[in-house]
């Protein structure tokens, strides 16, 4: 194999699947946002006939630090591009707020096996656990989002018994009950602010005050880009955290519980610690971004977090393939952008946006880009070239 | 051939007609406006509903040769949901194009949107959401609202009832935002006439027993007892009153009024309560809307809230006519515009830029129905409320 071959490959790909972002973003005539689809549709299928999906994906796992920087240089341009346009920035700030809540729902649904439909509610629970901080008190916003944080995690720790005694289908039952919970909680409680919900302050680091917005060179730059540039941070931390707990012997022991739980238990495995491990660092991330996201919209009300919400993120996970780091992020996108993009077509885009995803399922039931086999040692495939 | 001629020259007329409509339609300047409801998810029904509403409101603008401009409708679906409608209020406030807007009918997307309408100057009229918030919440002036607020009732009900004779009044209301916003409102609108207050007695939502409060009520010896609250708690409200022989007139804001309260409560004979808004059919221009609703032929119905929708956005389209398309000059034209009869009523903001005149209906119950007031025995003096 030829390593300038592969960066190059890898460069081309970014390169356009760059470009399709921007011109996807920019699309707003039904023609233009339906032929992009079909475009995008046709284009993987016929790639994947051809062996070219398959060819690419080795080369982005054999040089993975330059795939991982392309791509970040490739997020980074297409905010350039955006910056003085303030609902693209939203638009594309809110897929990277759905892809650090997904990579945490994607450590306890994906590696350790236990499903978790009450997502939306550990989002939600950082997220008031924001609006009381930053509207009570003077806590730095940065403490804040740690904070919320540790409130999903607390909350979560409230479940971790009914959790841990119930498997399958019961757990899921668990689950689902909280979520309906945390939204009747949070409505009938006038310090959360109710059914008709409560402001959040925006976001201020260091006296960087993420509502205003720049002018350089006599350009508008909008202050959403605050937002997304803090939101790529803080999706690079959780990505390389998540790929580093995957890879670890914690990774290990999780899929390995996921697998067979009473195998795993004969091996002596401490089958309770990892799920508490699991649900733990996943409600954590949850939390975090949670807190962030309400910093950004100024505002939330229980109906953000409903049930609904939860089965969005879980169906997010589906769509990518369980445990796919990368098919998340690809779902996560496709799930937040498409329902918006459709709003041309008014009260049927739901009903396109789930055949969609109903067709996508169907031909590839284990998501978009399934997870790959363990690689027990990472880098192998270019060291032996 | 002479009938082909003449069918010929018909055709050539009507293609002339149809060029030089077009040709005038093109002389107009395009003006887009924008509408937001949910037209996805669990309330679409009355999402759709405004959108046509809006939509034909906008039809007929444009059908109508002495307005300035040519409208264009831009209509996002805010799906209920308070992170999505400021998502969509982002999209639409930062759309240059756009130059108002009609929006919202869940209060807690309202609440949350409006600043960023604000921030992005965009002028807009609330047609749905009724939340006192959405408007006395804040200062902002691009905000206005033609549909009445939760709380706008007891401004009625308190003329309503100090107008029957009434002076000694005891609150009962739930512990909610809904009841506690009805109590706030009820005691400073009885403030500015000669009823007293007695007392207040704040209950839990799922409250059984209620016979401490009615006890201590009944020692004050009130005229009307006033009832903050949704109907069940109403009806054992009611009833217990009945249990320890309170002769106080029973009174209710519009969340007791449905037919359970009336199957529930052993005396719900001459109970009032203040109905928010009024039939379509009463409205001035309720008959005309739902006429012209039904020759644009719309596939769904206009639900009870569609004419709010039409009328918000005619008084938009009012004030485009009258300040152009700028931003700026149409969130003038609204906050200074005249008092204006519109198919709800008349229109015309206060310093927060809501409708002061909002349609209350007050109800009695008769012979186990709901009754408008105007139309029932006791309004006649056929027969009489307690203590009259």
């Amino acid at each position: 194999m030829n390593s300038i071959s592969i960066y190059r490959n890898i460069f081309v790909s970014v390169l356009l699947g760059t470009l399709f972002v921007v011109a996807m973003m920019m699309a707003e005539s039904q023609v233009a946002v339906l032929s992009l689809i079909v475009l995008a549709a046709v284009s993987c299928i016929v790639l994947q006939k051809k062996g070219v999906i398959r060819k690419l994906g080795s080369d982005f796992a054999s040089a993975e630090k330059f795939a991982n920087g392309t791509i970040m240089i490739g997020a980074l341009a297409t905010a350039v591009v955006f910056a003085g346009d303030h609902f693209i920035l939203l638009m594309l700030t809110t897929v990277l707020i759905y892809v650090v809540a997904c990579l945490g729902l994607n450590i306890q649904f994906g590696y350790a096996g236990m499903v978790n439909f009450a997502g939306a509610a550990f989002f939600g629970a950082g997220g008031y656990a924001a609006a009381v901080l930053t509207m009570q008190t003077g806590l730095p916003h940065l403490v804040v989002l740690v904070i919320g944080g540790l409130v999903a995690v607390i909350v979560g720790f409230l479940l971790i018994l009914p959790v841990l005694r119930t498997r399958g289908h019961y757990a899921a039952v668990v689950t689902i009950a909280f979520s309906l919970l945390f939204r009747t909680l949070v409505e009938v409680s006038p310090v959360l602010g109710g059914a008709q919900g409560s402001p959040v302050t925006g976001m201020v680091i260091f006296g960087w005050n993420f509502n205003e917005g720049y002018q350089i060179a006599g350009f508008d730059v909008s202050f959403y880009i605050n937002y997304f540039l803090f939101a790529l941070i803080l999706t690079a931390v959780t990505f390389t955290i998540v790929r580093r707990v995957e890879r670890s012997w914690i990774g290990l022991n999780m899929d390995s519980i996921r697998i067979d739980e009473t195998a795993s238990a004969c091996f002596g495995m401490n089958v309770a610690r990892w799920k508490v491990t699991a649900f733990t660092i996943g409600n954590f991330f949850m939390g975090i971004i949670g807190a962030f996201y309400a910093m950004m919209l100024g505002f939330i009300a229980p109906n953000n977090f409903t049930f609904g919400d939860s089965l969005i993120m879980v169906s997010i996970i589906l769509l990518g393939g369980i445990g796919s780091i990368w098919g998340i992020i690809l779902a996560t996108g496709i799930v937040i952008i498409l329902p918006e993009k459709l709003q041309i077509i008014q009260e049927y885009r739901f009903l396109i946006f789930s055949l969609g995803v109903i067709l996508v399922l169907l031909y590839r039931p284990n998501g978009l880009l399934s997870r790959a086999a363990r690689t027990y040692f990472p880098g192998l495939l270019r060291g032996a070239r | 051939m002479k009938q082909i001629f003449r069918i010929a020259s018909i055709l050539a007329l009507g293609a002339l007609a149809v060029t030089a409509t077009n040709g005038m339609a093109n002389a107009k300047d395009k003006v887009t406006v924008g509408y937001i409801g949910p037209i996805t998810g669990k309330v679409s029904a009355h999402g759709i509903a405004g959108r046509n509403s809006a939509d034909l409101a906008i039809n007929l603008r444009n059908q109508d040769p002495n307005s300035k401009y040519e409208y264009e409708l831009v209509a996002l679906d805010d799906e209920c949901k308070p992170n999505i409608g400021i998502q969509v209020a982002t999209k639409m406030a930062t759309d240059k194009h756009v130059s108002g807007a009609v929006t919202h009918f869940c209060s807690a997307v309202a609440t949350g949107a409006v600043r960023i309408y604000h921030q992005f100057h965009l002028p807009v009229v609330v047609w749905g959401a009724i939340s006192p918030s959405v408007t006395y919440g804040n200062d902002y002036k691009e905000i206005h609202r033609t549909i009445g607020t939760l709380t706008s009732q007891n401004k009625v009900a308190v003329d309503f009832l100090t107008g029957l004779g009434y002076k000694k009044y005891v609150v009962i209301y739930d512990t909610t935002d809904y009841g506690k916003g009805h109590l706030e409102a009820f005691a400073n609108d009885l403030l500015a006439t000669d009823g007293e207050l007695l007392e207040a007695y704040g209950v839990a939502a799922d409250q059984q027993d209620f016979t401490a409060e009615l006890t201590k009520a009944k020692s004050l010896n009130p005229e009307v007892i006033y009832f903050a609250g949704l109907s069940d708690l109403g009806i054992r409200v009611r009833n217990q009153m009945e249990k320890l022989g309170i002769e106080a007139q029973f009174a209710g804001v519009s969340g007791i009024i449905s037919d359970t309260f009336i199957d529930g409560t052993t005396a719900s004979e001459g109970s009032l309560a203040m109905r928010q808004g009024a039939p379509v059919e009463v409205m001035p221009g309720g008959p005309e809307f739902i006429k012209k609703y039904a020759d644009a032929d719309y596939k769904d119905p206009a639900e009870a809230y569609g004419v709010y929708a039409y009328a918000a956005m005619n008084v938009l389209l009012d004030a485009v006519e009258e300040a152009g398309p700028d931003r700026q000059a149409i969130t003038k034209a609204l906050n200074t515009m005249p008092a204006k009869e519109y198919s709800i009523g008349m229109v015309e903001f206060d310093d927060h830029g809501q409708n002061v005149n909002s349609l209350v209906t007050p109800l009695v119950v008769q012979d186990g129905a709901w009754v408008t007031w105007d139309e029932s025995e006791y309004a006649s003096g056929k027969r009489t409320l307690k203590g009259k």
